[in-house]
């Protein structure tokens, strides 16, 4: 077990730079999630943790060693890759017992973990079959199963549940969780799933084209994003973002909204943001949908909270709530109500916009204001 | 109407175009076949004639001293040639995977000799060997006088000249073949077994090269053929001989149907080889056919 610092890590394939600066320090014992569009070089990051790629530039350390330069096998890492990256000559069972054989465990140990392993991650059945006749799902889990059976100082995984069927990947999540927390090694998780990344992960780290936007825990990221970009990456539905100008009112800030034709004025948490700059200039109001609901009593009392009659676009129910979609500054806002609540397109409804936690960012540089 | 009859076009075109090739083949290539194995049946001699004897042709093949001898040098010739090839032929893909520069330059010039036709590489070969103005003349006059490297002209040792060729003519195409076969193989079970802690040796012994069995297989069944129908080779390089020291069963084949007026022994001795052709490559056949592509 053992701290990782990614210091200033550069990665580039001839022309192409992937990594340009990554910075992380991630804490012994800690659970790091990964976040990032596709192709934004999680992956390459890994492999570059793993050895398995050379950094153009920059230093990686595990514990007190400088780790930049030692072969993989010598940075005592396991890793679950995205292509799974199974042995095809081997069955399941020499699949996961490769790398104890390697280290030289006695036999009876490896038996005896090949079938912890394999108990864990349901795949008992399956220890002698090749990779070819597993189903991708199957094939991930012993992916998984090949990293568990070894205790490294740090774990990598790039997106090991990504092909699981929605069951089985909430229990593997929790089994994961379990796992983290009975052995305490350092992991670090690539994953596209937001509940993955909220659940699991100490900390978050949302990369967009080689840089790291941010990198603070689940609620920091949530709650308090750096930019644009992450804002509009974490959370899902996705927060809104809405134009509007400043304006003062009874001494506070606020944001002026337009809907159908009349204008409202919406203060703003001095908490929240110093716009005192940005009097008579747009910004750019970002709220998450679950801050604009129907009406209700308790909440219209509070502070921030401002009575807004929308029109409604467009409804999609998601079971638990139903998802507004309303006009407003006429840009395309969502909106989350109870689902009895919900009135049908075509209707004016009100809606509560409660700005204590909206945020707010520049429409130049996109960065938080 | 006019549907059904542009389905019967549909229907007919494809059938129409092909039967020519398939006329083709199945005359020349299955009725030969089966014109052989009816001679070998019968008492022919210079010209086919349909007396049938059963199976007198092959029981006097088989107590021919030169036949026998025919296949001992096809056993020797074709396990060396086949074992050697492979080996040369994994290392140098083994070797030319290590992501060096030139390799395709490299590539290419291993396989020239393939496109070679064995005819020249005997040709080239027999003057190599040939003591008088070869190898050995080379070497001697460098000033060693006492070198000597005669194996074309000595009996016990003249069927590895033979191999020696074969394998520089067909080794490149093995490594060609191998190499297909490592490019094919997804660099991150290389990364993974890395992380596994294992040393490049064991990730090509224990990982890489068994999982190129499909490959080993094609290779072996595609050196086994030639070598049981090599013939141009050792014609262009030994003539067969010293004496009948490197006779194989093909040239046996040719001299007794065509020279010697053994036309049904002839017949007998290529039905031999078809048999043995077959009894490699159907079990080949009906292992890539049935089973699933190991992935
Ligand atoms: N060997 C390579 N040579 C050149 N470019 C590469 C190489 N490997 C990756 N890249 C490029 O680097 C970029 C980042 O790739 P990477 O696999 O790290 O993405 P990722 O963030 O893991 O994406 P995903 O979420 O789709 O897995 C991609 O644009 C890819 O094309
Ligand atoms: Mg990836």
């Amino acid at each position: 077990m053992a701290e990782l610092n990614i210091d200033n890590v550069y990665k580039s394939f001839g022309e192409t730079h992937i990594l340009k600066g990554i910075n992380l320090s991630i804490q012994d014992g800690e659970f790091v999630i990964l976040v990032g569009p596709s192709g934004c070089g999680k992956s390459t990051l890994l492999n570059c943790i793993a050895g398995l790629e050379e950094v153009t530039d920059g230093r990686i350390v595990i514990g007190k060693d400088d780790v930049t330069h030692a072969a993989p096998k010598d940075r005592d890492i396991a890793m679950v890759f995205q292509s799974y990256a199974l042995y095809p000559n081997m069955n399941v069972r020499k699949n996961i017992a490769f790398g104890l054989e390697i280290r030289k465990m006695p036999k009876e140990e490896i038996d005896a973990e090949v079938h912890r392993v394999a108990k864990l991650l349901q795949i008992e059945p399956l220890l002698d079959r090749k990779p070819s006749q597993l189903s991708g799902g199957q094939r991930q889990r012993v992916a998984m199963g090949r990293a568990l059976a070894r205790r490294p100082k740090t774990y990598l995984f790039d997106e090991p549940l990504s092909n699981l069927d929605a069951k089985l990947r909430v229990e593997m999540r929790t089994e994961m969780k379990k796992l983290h927390q009975r052995l305490g090694t350092t992991i670090v998780y690539v994953t596209h799933d937001q509940i993955e990344a909220m659940t699991l992960a100490d900390r978050i780290a949302v990369m967009k084209g080689g840089v790291v936007q941010q990198f603070g825990t689940p609620q920091e990221v949530y709650d308090d994003p750096a930019n644009i970009f992450v804002a509009g990456f974490m959370g899902s539905p996705s927060m809104n973002f809405l134009n509007c100008e400043v304006t003062e009112s009874g001494g506070n800030y606020a944001v002026q909204v337009d809907s159908e034709g009349r204008i409202f004025q919406l203060p703003i948490d001095p908490k929240q943001a110093d716009l005192s700059q940005y009097l008579g200039k747009t910004v750019i109001l970002g709220i998450r949908p679950e801050q604009i609901t129907h009406v209700m009593p308790h909440v219209e009392a509070e502070p921030f909270v401002t009575k807004v009659p929308v029109k409604i676009e467009v409804t999609e129910p998601t079971g638990a709530d139903t998802l507004v979609l309303a006009r407003i500054n006429d840009q395309e806002c969502e909106c989350r109500v109870h689902p009895t609540e919900a009135g049908k397109p075509g209707e004016m409804m009100e809606m509560l916009f409660n700005m204590s936690k909206a945020v707010f960012f520049d429409p130049e540089t996109e960065e938080r204001l | 109407m006019s549907v059904s009859n542009k389905k019967g076009l549909d229907y007919w075109l494809p059938k129409l175009v092909v039967s020519p090739t398939v006329a083709i083949t199945v005359i020349f290539f299955y009725g030969f076949v089966i014109w052989t194995a009816v001679l070998s049946f019968t008492k022919s001699r210079i010209l086919p004639q349909y007396e049938f004897v059963g199976f007198d042709q092959y029981v006097r093949l088989f107590l021919n001293d030169r036949w026998m001898g025919a296949l001992t040098n096809l056993l020797v010739f074709g396990v060396l040639f086949i074992a050697i090839c492979m080996i040369v032929g994994l290392i140098m893909a083994v070797l030319l995977d290590q992501n060096i520069r030139a390799e395709g330059a490299l590539r290419t010039i291993y396989l020239y000799p393939m496109a070679l036709s064995f005819i020249v590489t005997g040709t080239v070969w027999k003057w190599l060997l040939n003591p008088t103005v070869g190898i050995e003349r080379f070497i001697r006059s460098l000033g060693w006088d006492s070198f000597t490297f005669d194996w074309i002209i000595d009996p016990n040792m003249a069927i590895y000249t033979i191999v020696i060729a074969g394998v520089w003519q067909a080794s490149g195409f093995v490594m060609a073949i191998f190499l297909a076969g490592l490019r094919g193989i997804d660099t991150s079970i290389i990364k993974a077994a890395q992380l596994d802690g294992a040393s490049l040796f064991s990730v090509y012994t224990r990982i890489i090269i068994p999982s190129m069995r499909p490959v080993f297989f094609s290779a072996f069944i595609m050196l086994a053929h030639i070598a049981i129908k090599s013939f141009d080779l050792i014609i262009a390089l030994t003539g067969g001989g010293p004496g009948n020291s490197t006779d194989v069963p093909a040239i046996f084949m040719y001299q007794f149907s065509f020279q010697r007026g053994q036309l049904g022994m002839g017949a007998a001795s290529a039905i031999i080889m078809l048999m043995t052709v077959l009894a490699i490559l159907v079990p080949y056949l009906y292992s890539e056919l049935r089973t699933p592509k190991n992935g």
